[in-house]
């Protein structure tokens, strides 16, 4: 993509920043890490450059979120240099000054979906999917993958491309029924629109690096080969590290080092990870040696000695068994039947309740999708979100794909002003990504107003 | 009475002041055969007829170790590591015999392996049998535990009784162990004959009859006792600009944010002072090849002198990185920013005749009359210069930053005054401060400003802290040394900072500075709530403090112009 040899870096603990003084999302949470990277002297390297973080902009996050009841009242300014440590990686690689770029920041996005209430999964908005959004925007990028190595799944990230053809989406992850969020099945392919451009892959308990680089071979790489992205972002979360608090897999810092020297991210995003001592001071610098080109066997977790993990037969034939399964999902992507649901409907829709773990939400969603041949339709998500206070908000949200089309644009528009004067909603969004322009209305203060 | 001297790469300058006024000062070539020379012809020129007795304090600022280092005439250095996990050892590559051992320790200096004496018995009778005599034992996180590097240097003093072994964590306890590798190196290699220049100064003071305290600047702008130097020889590097930039904050107004401009033949130096403090570089300073944990001054060079070599291209005028030799109104060849000053009257050397003949030259080539083409050159030399400014602000701002607190302010500093030091400085500074805005100083005695700066440059103490209550421990970073603090939860920070002082204090002492030590400062204090299986189990300080950045007066009057 360009001639840079370095790996852009940056390294943005929040030091000063926590969910909650004991909450894994707190400060303490990258000390150790930062003294192993700036003991290793990895930002002298010659091939690392190390950038500052800065604060991404609101209209960044409104091209990507609906925010309820706006992005003030979701945001820290600790996830505003989240997500714009993100956009600075991105802009120096499309600058060619870099070759690949890791925004090791916190705080975590992945689980934060299109429409954010509150907290869920230590995230409130989504960095990946901001800077996936920006680069779409600002530099005309159309094909991004996303490869999410979090222990677990990525489903915030799911939820915002799940209707996106462009945007191919692949988590691997410890299976839902024994961690959080629960989803992540095979069964989850993407919408009408984007079939088998989401792609989950649940493995079992206990899974090492032998099988983690199974599914990289078998699966993830030719699936990319196939799909020929402009961009790959690994969504880099650590935690399917054996030594993780949260979760119950067996992977390991040469584990993941060798997965980001075969998958070649242009862009690496830090997600969770709550092994602070244990794993991620080693992961952390593995990952940055493989993405540098440099050598990384050297880098061994104490705790570990050569043979402690090894894989079932029972365990490979399930996870052999799953890679079967997405593989027929790919190979059949596009022969859906839209023009049959298509003859029958204009708009397709489903219902989802979402919960949020950290907030206490509930939330329900009917998301309608506009069935459009030309650019994919335009989304319309009525959402009433219940608090734990009993509050409750009611919102719209309707958004416009970045190729929307003018009868797709012109439906939308017409929809929010009916909402408007219907006066239903406490909220409504309307998110006009052809155009870059993002509207909110609110019924009790009877204004609209554009974020920027 | 104070004495500065500063013995640099092509003058040395002598200054003694009473502290309101100066009232000696002399400048000459530096003989690079003999520095000691150099700096006693300097000592005794400003001397020369004064009362001795009157004499409280001496400072001196040498390109001794700098030229050492620069010119490799230096005795090779051995190099035993223990890296531990991490990057690839064979990373580590300084030119010289290199062993990496068994043994490590982890961020929290816990022990993670093992060292192996064998190993490191057959480490150190290689490296006699290869003609070494010194060797740096350098351990990853050593700063954090540095029991294996006492004991690494036991078994070495053991088997191979006439190696001298210096150890990482004495030189320095910041975070960066190939940084940490490299100056301990440096300091094995420099630290006697750094000694000897030490004992020759202190020889030649005393048959002088000068009995006042002789201290030595550092690349940080601060000083210390010759005899607390002779550990980190290192340190004392690139002190001139530390000097030339102290000098000119003590003929500047105080407490305000200026631009040190220093003009010389080929280069202009430029370092800044913010609300009256100099600034430091952010990583420790780059020795010939080597980065090193030296903190310095955040100085930025420009290949912009008053003898750069102008060009004409296609009526363009552009100012060459380069220097073809001395101006032409001073016998040279082609025209440069010093003629164009001369034939504008801005500066008083050369033969302004030769000046005009260039000019001249040059208007009639293009088409233009001598006086714009005069103009045209030193409106350029002052855009470098502003643009240079802008890039070094510009830079500052975007040095990286862990915390929120640093992303969300927004800084964008410029300066108050620009302060003009060198031959050029007349001539250019006026126009430059205009450009940006502020104003231009030229202060008197600014040629003797690296003496001055080592006269008014004070002792400064620093001390980082960390303490970890979970193991509890604390380590000093500056000296390596380590102590305990009571385990658990109830420390505070109250507490963490009292220690602070109290380790601030004790380094003070050891160092001999310790009646400088008036008010302390706490640069920053961070505490980190370690918690294990949802309670909270100890607790992580990281603490800075360190003694005001101050220097001993001001002498100007900040007034712009000359006189």
């Amino acid at each position: 993509m360009n001639k840079s040899d370095k790996t852009g870096l940056i390294f943005f603990p929040a030091f000063d920043w926590a969910i909650s003084p004991t909450h894994p999302e707190r400060e303490e949470r990258l000390l150790y890490t930062r003294d192993q990277i700036f003991e290793e002297g990895l930002m002298d390297l010659p091939q690392i450059r190390e950038y500052k973080p800065r604060l991404a902009e609101y209209k960044d996050i409104a091209r990507t979120h609906f925010c309820v009841p706006g992005i003030k009242e979701q945001v820290t300014e600790a996830h505003l240099i989240a997500a714009g440590a993100a956009l600075v990686m991105a802009d120096a690689l499309m600058a060619g000054d870099i070759r690949n770029g890791f925004a090791l920041v916190r705080p975590p996005g992945h689980h934060a979906m299109k429409v954010v209430h509150g907290n869920r999964g230590f995230c409130n908005i989504n960095n990946e999917a901001i800077m996936v959004d920006y680069l779409r925007k600002k530099y005309g990028l159309k094909k991004i993958a996303i490869i999410d190595s979090d222990v677990h799944h990525g489903d915030g990230t799911q939820d915002i491309f799940y209707h996106d053809r462009d945007v191919l989406f692949i988590s691997f992850h410890q299976g839902g029924r024994t961690l959080f969020p629960g989803t992540g099945a095979t069964s989850e392919t993407g919408g009408p629109t984007a079939y088998g451009r989401t792609l989950n892959i649940p493995l079992p308990l206990g899974t090492t690096d032998e099988g983690l680089h199974f599914i990289v071979d078998r699966l993830i790489l030719p699936i990319l080969d196939e799909f020929k992205p402009d961009l790959i972002i690994n969504s880099a979360g650590q935690d399917n590290h054996f030594s993780d608090p949260l979760a119950n897999m067996s992977m390991t810092a040469q584990g993941y080092a060798r997965f980001n020297e075969k998958l070649r991210p242009d862009i690496a995003v830090l997600e969770g990870g709550y092994a602070i001592e244990t794993a991620l001071p080693y992961v952390n610098t593995g990952i940055i040696l493989a993405m540098a080109g440099l050598d990384y066997s050297h880098v061994v977790e104490p705790d570990y000695a050569p043979g402690m993990f090894s894989l079932s037969a029972v365990k490979k034939a399930e996870i052999t068994e799953v890679v079967e399964k997405l593989w027929d999902i790919w190979k059949h992507r596009n022969d859906n039947n839209f023009e049959a649901l298509k003859a029958k409907q204009d708009f397709w829709q489903r219902q989802k309740f979402v919960f949020y773990d950290t907030d206490g939400i509930k939330e329900h969603q009917t998301e309608r999708l506009r069935l459009c041949r030309d650019c994919g339709g335009y989304l319309s998500i009525v959402s009433q979100a219940m608090h734990q206070t009993g509050n409750i908000n009611n919102i719209l949200g309707l958004s416009i794909p970045f190729q929307g089309c003018r009868v797709c644009r012109e439906e939308a528009y017409a929809e929010y002003e009916r909402a408007v004067k219907r006066s239903t909603f406490d909220f409504i969004y309307l998110q006009d990504r052809a155009e870059d322009l993002y509207k909110v209305h609110s019924r009790e203060k009877g204004t609209e107003w554009e974020e920027e | 009475m104070f004495i500065g001297i500063d013995v640099g790469g092509t003058y040395t300058d002598a200054v003694l002041t009473d502290g309101e006024k100066i009232i000696g000062k002399t400048k000459f070539l530096t003989r690079h055969d003999n520095l000691l020379l150099s700096l006693l012809g300097a000592l005794d020129a400003v001397i020369a007829g004064q009362d001795i007795t009157q004499i409280r304090r001496v400072v001196l600022s040498t390109t001794l170790i700098t030229n050492i280092i620069a010119e490799k005439k230096y005795p090779p250095v051995a190099l035993v590591l223990a890296p531990g996990p991490g990057l690839n050892p064979a990373e580590y590559r300084f030119g010289t015999l290199t062993k990496v051992v068994a043994g490590a320790v982890d961020y929290r200096g816990r022990e993670i392996a093992p060292v192996n004496s064998t190993d490191i018995i057959e480490a150190g009778r290689d490296i006699k049998s290869k003609k070494y005599d010194r060797a740096a034992v350098v351990g990853k996180f050593s700063s954090r535990n540095n029991s294996q590097e006492i004991l690494i240097k036991d078994i070495l003093a053991q088997e191979t009784p006439d190696l001298t072994v210096e150890m990482g964590h004495r030189v320095s306890g910041q975070l960066n162990y190939p940084r940490r590798i490299a100056t301990t190196m440096l300091t094995a290699a420099t630290k006697e004959v750094f000694a000897e220049f030490v004992r020759s100064v202190q020889d030649s003071l005393r048959s002088r009859n000068i009995t006042a305290p002789a201290f030595i600047l550092k690349a940080d702008g601060g000083t210390i006792p010759l005899e607390s130097a002779l550990h980190m020889p290192v340190e004392t590097i690139f002190s001139g600009p530390a000097a030339s930039t102290l000098g000119a904050m003590s003929l500047s107004p105080k407490g305000q944010d200026s631009v040190v401009v220093d003009i010389g033949g080929t280069t202009t130096d430029l370092a800044l002072i913010l609300s009256g403090e100099p600034l430091l570089a952010s990583k420790g300073a780059k020795v010939e090849e080597y980065l090193t944990h030296v903190k310095s001054f955040a100085v930025k060079s420009v290949p912009l002198g008053g003898d750069s070599l102008v060009s004409f291209q296609g009526g363009q005028i552009e100012i060459l990185p380069e220097r073809s030799g001395p101006p032409y109104c001073m016998g040279g060849e082609g025209p440069t920013p010093t003629d164009a000053l001369r034939y504008l009257d801005k500066v008083d050397v050369g033969d302004k005749t030769k000046a005009a003949e260039v000019m001249n030259r040059v208007a009639e080539e293009t088409g233009s009359t001598p006086d714009q083409i005069a103009k045209s050159i030193v409106e350029k030399a002052c855009l470098i210069i502003v643009n240079a400014i802008e890039q070094m602000f510009k830079e500052w701002e975007e040095e990286p930053a862990y915390r929120v607190w640093q992303i969300v302010r927004k800084v964008k500093i410029r300066p108050d005054n620009i302060v003009g030091v060198g031959g050029a400085a007349n001539g250019l500074i006026p126009e430059a401060a205009r450009l940006l805005g502020c104003k231009a100083i030229i202060p008197e005695h600014a040629e003797v400003a690296n003496a001055l700066g080592a006269a008014v440059a004070q002792p400064t103490v620093t001390v980082n802290l960390r303490i970890d209550t979970e193991q509890g421990y604390y380590t000093v970073v500056e000296d390596g040394s380590i102590g305990e603090v009571p385990k658990g939860r109830s420390f505070t920070e109250e507490q963490a900072i009292e220690l602070a002082r109290d380790k601030l204090y004790e380094v003070a002492e050891k160092l001999q500075v310790k009646e400088y030590v008036k008010t302390v400062e706490v640069v920053h204090s961070e505490v980190f709530n370690m918690v294990r299986g949802w309670s909270t189990t100890g607790k992580i300080f990281d603490i800075s403090i360190q003694t005001p950045r101050d220097i001993l007066c001001y002498l100007g009057e900040g007034e712009s112009g000359d006189e």
